[in-house]
């Protein structure tokens, strides 16, 4: 195998790949969502309909994570910082998630603190990671999640907490490693820290770099999640 | 939940399906009035009809095809929406290219497809409480009054001071508009010192290029570089810096890095192609043209210089044996595309058969006499000036294909035209040696500098005169007409017809035949605005 050549290049490969079937499922969530649209509301709200709604959402969170990794890898990811109405952010990332916490009967609420509206950040590489982690938390909370945004001595920080079994105690102990990408063995969770960390660090404000944190408890006491955001 | 049963919807999509599944979405939200497009240009037509309280616009419409930031642009610049009206983009991902080519024109929100009637009625609510918000601001915009945008954003921020960041931009651009540098580099600057925001860098590097400050400027890019490596805007102000400091190929080599990152850019190519071709390199150039030609005809920004561009740099990119037959195509359909589509501007006729003319010189010298002949025959007939770069051009090409004469009289006319500018006159020289061409507007140039210096004592009288005496020397000299209009004008009661007002009317309708793309066609329209009574 001749390693300069370019049509080798495998994670081009994998990248052009994952596009092409980001932009299939898609078209499949679109088609399905039309297709259910003519049936009565007790086969629309079927619990088989709970499963396929939120494994589309992760099917296409986990596709959009994997095209930043690779972009993160060729260091295409460009920062396009500016300021963003908090409320407005959140909504709409819960929004994207409504018919699963419908079917899962999952209460989703947010508090944004009122003395500080708005935050400074890349607004669609923060929403792939608020994304991934109302996914995750979607997968282990029995009946709520918190998302909530405060500032923390002038840091931005944004908590995603959930009231499941929370995170094992091996995880709390080994995070450093997963953000460092380390740990091979846990599948998603890790490589979402680690995308995760990847993505706070990118946003900087004067040498400080942002950083995510992960333990358990929080008003709803089961695992907590936090990105700080200089 | 908002009403929307009174707001009028417009959603553009090459894709039938997307089309009926929002209007679909928007149905169950309440709306009545969906209108669809399938591309662009129909969009922009139907927008020109009636008034949209919202446009979901698909980023992507197909090859060939204006695409979704193009319409936004259109849009904005013949004003066809209302900055109260929601802009929303839907992209099928969003990608880097998209969003760096949208710096100067931001739609209110992009939307990630596939989304689902929540995500879009979240997304529309939000836009609506913002715009809601904004609305002083958003008006005094809509009637292009930049200190209304100020008073409004005083205002609000003195109403709700969290939001104050939401009024940066608004505040920088009334503040451009209204020339009010100091203030809007402290702004800038006090932007960039608390969280670093693009457009603030590339607004602050440009307000110093302006003014003069190049050092300053450079060192704004250099840093803002840093931080923002991926933001093409940056790399075309440093691009203008290191032209002004004579290093071209610098500057070339800046633009290419940025045309890599961002290749959907029709004025970047065209002036990288422009950059490429002072620096004789005509490979980088005819690429750079091609781009800019090929990118231009769906855009707003479609130049015919473009075309000439990439004519003149396959020719010259040609050996002593002549184009091959791939090449000859290629400037043959660039030109006729220029002769074709403006048919009624006789520079670009002359100019687009001159080229042709000498792209046949050694394979065709019979059709190459022809289209001069007809060239020369326009030349004669031709009222308005082309631009100094443009003349000295077909100079040379009238030089080449056997015209000398001709190539003499244009010379001679370009040295009259913009002889002060020593620039053009190094120009001429490279192509003549005749004193009586190069020297010609010696006296007039003096006289006009001796002008200037009276002007500025306020012997206004005196002034005068020695600008009549320069411009009597070099009747078509636009600096020498312009200095004189100015000075009639000064005193003079321009809603009273006198002997002065009439001089100074005759001045500036000659120096309307320069080509509006001349560095001082702002001064010229205050003047005639002033002059012409608005």
């Amino acid at each position: 195998m001749n390693q300069d050549d370019p049509a080798l290049d495998f994670s081009t490969v994998i990248a052009s790949t994952v596009h092409d079937m980001k932009n299939s499922l898609a078209l499949v969530m679109q088609a399905h969502n039309q297709w259910l649209a003519r049936f009565p509301d007790p086969v629309r709200q079927s619990p088989e309909q709970g499963v396929i709604e939120f494994e589309f959402a992760h099917l296409n969170a986990v596709l959009v994570q994997l095209l930043g990794l690779y972009k993160l890898g060729v260091n295409q990811m460009p920062l396009q910082p500016a300021y963003h109405e908090l409320d407005d952010f959140i909504e709409a990332q819960l929004a994207c998630h409504q018919d699963v916490f419908v079917s899962r009967s999952i209460m989703a609420t947010y508090e944004v603190d009122p003395l500080s509206p708005l935050g400074f950040f890349d607004r669609e590489l923060i929403a792939t990671v608020l994304g991934n982690c109302i996914n995750n938390a979607i997968r282990y909370a029995r009946h709520a999640v918190l998302i909530s945004a405060s500032d923390v001595a002038g840091q931005l920080v944004i908590t995603v907490n959930d009231d499941g079994e929370g995170y094992s105690a091996e995880m709390l102990e080994r995070q450093a490693d997963y953000v460092q990408g380390i740990n091979h063995t846990t599948g998603s969770t890790g490589l979402g820290l680690y995308f995760a960390g990847r993505i706070a660090a990118l946003h900087q404000r004067n040498g400080v770099g942002g950083r995510t944190e992960i333990s358990n408890g929080g008003p709803l006491g089961g695992a907590v999640f936090s990105l700080y955001l200089p | 939940m908002l009403s929307y049963h009174q707001k009028r919807f417009l959603i553009v999509d090459d894709f039938s399906d997307f089309r009926s599944s929002v209007r679909s979405m928007l149905r169950e939200l309440g709306v009545k009035d969906v209108d669809t497009a399938d591309t662009g240009e129909q969009a922009l037509r139907m927008c020109s009809q009636k008034a949209y309280d919202f446009i979901l616009q698909d980023f992507h419409l197909g090859d060939g095809k204006k695409n979704g930031q193009q319409v936004l642009e259109d849009l904005m610049v013949d004003k066809l929406i209302s900055h109260e009206s929601v802009f929303v983009m839907v992209t099928a991902e969003t990608s880097q290219a998209m969003v760096l080519s949208a710096l100067e024109h931001e739609p209110d929100a992009y939307l990630t497809k596939p989304f689902n009637r929540a995500g879009l009625a979240q997304r529309l609510e939000r836009l609506v409480q913002r715009k809601t918000l904004l609305k002083p601001i958003l008006q005094a915009l809509d009637r292009g009054k930049p200190i209304e945008v100020l008073n409004a954003c005083i205002a609000l921020c003195k109403q709700d001071i969290r939001y104050s960041p939401l009024c940066l931009r608004y505040r920088a651009d009334a503040l451009r508009d209204l020339n009010q540098n100091e203030a809007l580099e402290r702004l800038y600057d006090g932007i960039i010192a608390d969280r670093p925001l693009p457009w603030a860098f590339a607004g602050l590097g440009k307000l110093l290029f302006k003014r003069g400050q190049v050092l300053q400027a450079k060192g704004v890019y250099e840093k803002a570089l840093k931080v923002f490596p991926m933001m093409p805007a940056l790399y075309d102000g440093m691009a203008d810096v290191l032209v002004s400091e004579g290093d071209t190929k610098a500057a070339q080599r800046v633009l290419e890095e940025a045309v890599r990152i961002s290749p959907l850019a029709v004025r970047r190519q065209a002036q990288l192609g422009k950059l490429a071709m002072t620096n004789e390199d005509f490979d980088t150039a005819s690429k750079a043209y091609r781009q800019a030609v090929a990118q231009g005809a769906q855009s707003r920004f479609k130049d015919a210089e473009s075309n000439l561009g990439l004519a003149h740099a396959l020719i010259s990119k040609g050996s002593e044996k002549g184009l091959d037959t791939r090449t000859r195509l290629e400037i043959n359909t660039t030109l006729s595309a220029v002769a074709k589509e403006n048919p009624s501007d006789p520079g670009l006729q002359i100019r687009a058969r001159l080229m042709k003319a000498t792209s046949m010189l050694i394979n065709d010298a019979e059709t190459a006499e022809k289209l001069t002949e007809q060239a020369i025959q326009r030349l004669d007939g031709m009222e308005n000036f082309m631009s100094a770069e443009a003349a000295l051009l077909v100079a040379k090409q009238l030089q080449m294909l056997g015209q000398p004469e001709a190539g003499a009289s244009m010379l001679k006319n370009c040295a009259e035209i913009y002889g002060d500018d020593p620039t053009v006159m190094k120009g001429i020289a490279r192509l003549t040696d005749d004193p009586n061409i190069l020297n010609a507007g010696n006296v007039a140039a003096d006289l006009n500098r001796i002008g200037v210096r009276i002007y500025k004592t306020g012997n206004l009288v005196e002034a005068r005169t020695v600008f009549r005496k320069a411009l009597a020397l070099q009747p078509k000299n636009i600096s020498i007409a312009l200095n004189l209009a100015q000075s009639l004008l000064h005193g003079t009661d321009a809603s009273v017809p006198s002997a002065e007002l009439d001089e100074c009317q005759t001045c500036l309708k000659m120096v309307g035949l320069m080509p509006d793309t001349d560095v001082r066609s702002a001064r010229y329209q205050k003047l005639k605005s002033k002059a012409f009574g608005g």
